[in-house]
């Protein structure tokens, strides 16, 4: 019986993963990664299941999972949820073949019809920067753990988790639940955001439907471009970038259309729900019921709102140059979460001007925002 | 103890960073982007 070893920690977690199935399985809230990472929670808040072992820490240290092999498992050192994370997140394995398998779903004609997207992608980053300021000098983050709470003001979930791992594998669990968690909740947290920056009139101004069309040799050339361009500069950011342009190129070729729908459907399904069940493994009640865990809910929020508000200025500043003024509705879709930010900058669009269809438009800095989050999260691999 | 130094290198210098890659990214993309629609335009008039 493990009733004596169950703390109110532990029941806490237990309702916080029933709560996660719910607003998966019931609200629909990024359903493919709520419903594992909830019953990752469960199972690792009943005691001795011995599931995930972590490994003795000093007081006030968040202790992380104990590492080892098979050898391990049958002494019973560490469980089988302690080698999940061990071979796939430990060593990063997950995070960048996920983001390959996105990379072949990803339209990237959006962007590469207005290269200006990339500008906007850029400047939606500012969240993130801001956030590592605040979170750096508050003085409750380290310098490697307050780039992990930083990065998640770029809405893209396997760069957080490839940084984070490799920089504040301590905070893995809070930071992944809090950045897929807000990006399910972009279409509540960008609206206000966006109202309280941009007048009505700017949010009324009309686009005209993207005529021109992207021929094949440009989509594949684009992904080259990327790994190249991306990978001079800022090499840290090519194991990201490099495995997103790959899939992305086994979709434009036409001629790996096989890999390209493998790697797109059942691959990565498999991908997201060991990372979603380790994920939820590593908030055990000792792990995620800290302060930290709350300062990055809150820190959260002032990310988002700063990359919105990046974009939204990026586009302003334009506007001032432009004879034809851009919406600056699509800057707002820089916060990468593809495709959710760019559907709040169709829907506050079509509701300021019902002729307005910004879609497409918006996809471009969302795509974008992909790109510069990778490069992003390669900075401060690099960097710290 | 803030490190002030590293704090402005990775904020300015990693912002800065971001935006200098991006914008050559966008200018590369809109040169190829310009090179391919000349290029299907001249395909276009000799096939006339």
């Amino acid at each position: 019986m493990a009733f004596g070893g169950l703390t109110w920690g532990n029941i806490l977690m237990l309702l916080i993963g029933g709560g996660l199935i719910y607003l998966g399985a019931a609200k629909k809230m990024e359903p493919i990664l709520l419903v594992p990472i909830g019953i990752g929670v469960i199972l690792v808040n009943i005691p001795f299941a011995g599931l995930m072992i972590y490994a003795p820490a000093e007081p006030g240290v968040i202790p992380v999972p104990a590492s080892g092999g098979l050898k391990e498992i049958a002494e019973g050192k560490i469980g089988l949820l302690n080698l999940l994370y061990h071979y796939g997140l430990g060593s990063e394995i997950i995070p960048l073949l996920i983001f390959l398998g996105i990379g072949a779903l990803s339209d990237f004609s959006p962007a590469i019809s207005r290269p200006s997207s990339f500008l906007f992608g850029a400047t939606a980053q500012l969240g993130v920067f801001i956030v590592f300021l605040i979170a750096y000098l508050t003085g409750w983050f380290t310098i490697n753990e307050a780039v992990c709470v930083g990065i998640i003001g770029g809405s893209d979930g396997p760069p957080t988790v490839y940084l984070t791992v490799a920089k504040a594998p301590q905070l893995l669990g809070p930071i992944t639940l809090v950045a897929y968690s807000y990006m399910a909740l972009v279409p509540i947290l960008q609206p206000p955001v966006i109202r309280l920056l941009t007048t009505k009139k700017e949010r009324q101004i009309y686009m005209k439907p993207q005529t021109r069309e992207v021929s094949r040799l440009e989509r594949i050339i684009f992904p080259i471009a990327v790994i190249v361009i991306a990978g001079l500069f800022v090499p840290a950011c090519l194991p990201l970038v490099g495995m997103l342009m790959f899939g992305n190129l086994l979709s434009v070729t036409g001629v790996t259309d096989r890999l390209a729908a493998s790697a797109g459907s059942v691959f990565v399904d498999v991908l997201t729900f060991l990372l979603g069940l380790t994920v939820g493994a590593l908030m055990p009640a000792i792990v995620f019921l800290n302060p930290k865990t709350l300062m990055i809910i809150g820190l959260s929020v002032v990310a988002f709102a700063f990359g919105t508000a990046g974009g939204i200025w990026a586009v302003q500043i334009a506007n001032l140059f432009r004879k034809e003024k851009i919406n600056p509705l699509i800057g707002a879709a820089g916060v990468s979460a593809v495709p959710m930010a760019a559907r709040v900058a169709q829907l506050e669009g079509q509701k300021a001007n019902p002729r307005n269809f910004l879609l497409m438009h918006a996809m471009g800095p969302n795509m974008a925002g992909a790109i510069a989050t990778s490069v992003v999260a390669g900075i401060f691999m690099s960097m710290v | 103890m803030i490190d002030w130094e590293l704090v402005a290198k990775i904020a300015g210098g990693g912002f800065g960073s971001t935006l200098l890659v991006l914008v050559i990214l966008s200018i590369v993309i809109w040169l190829i982007g310009l090179v391919m629609q000349r290029r299907a335009r001249r395909a276009k008039d000799e096939s006339k």
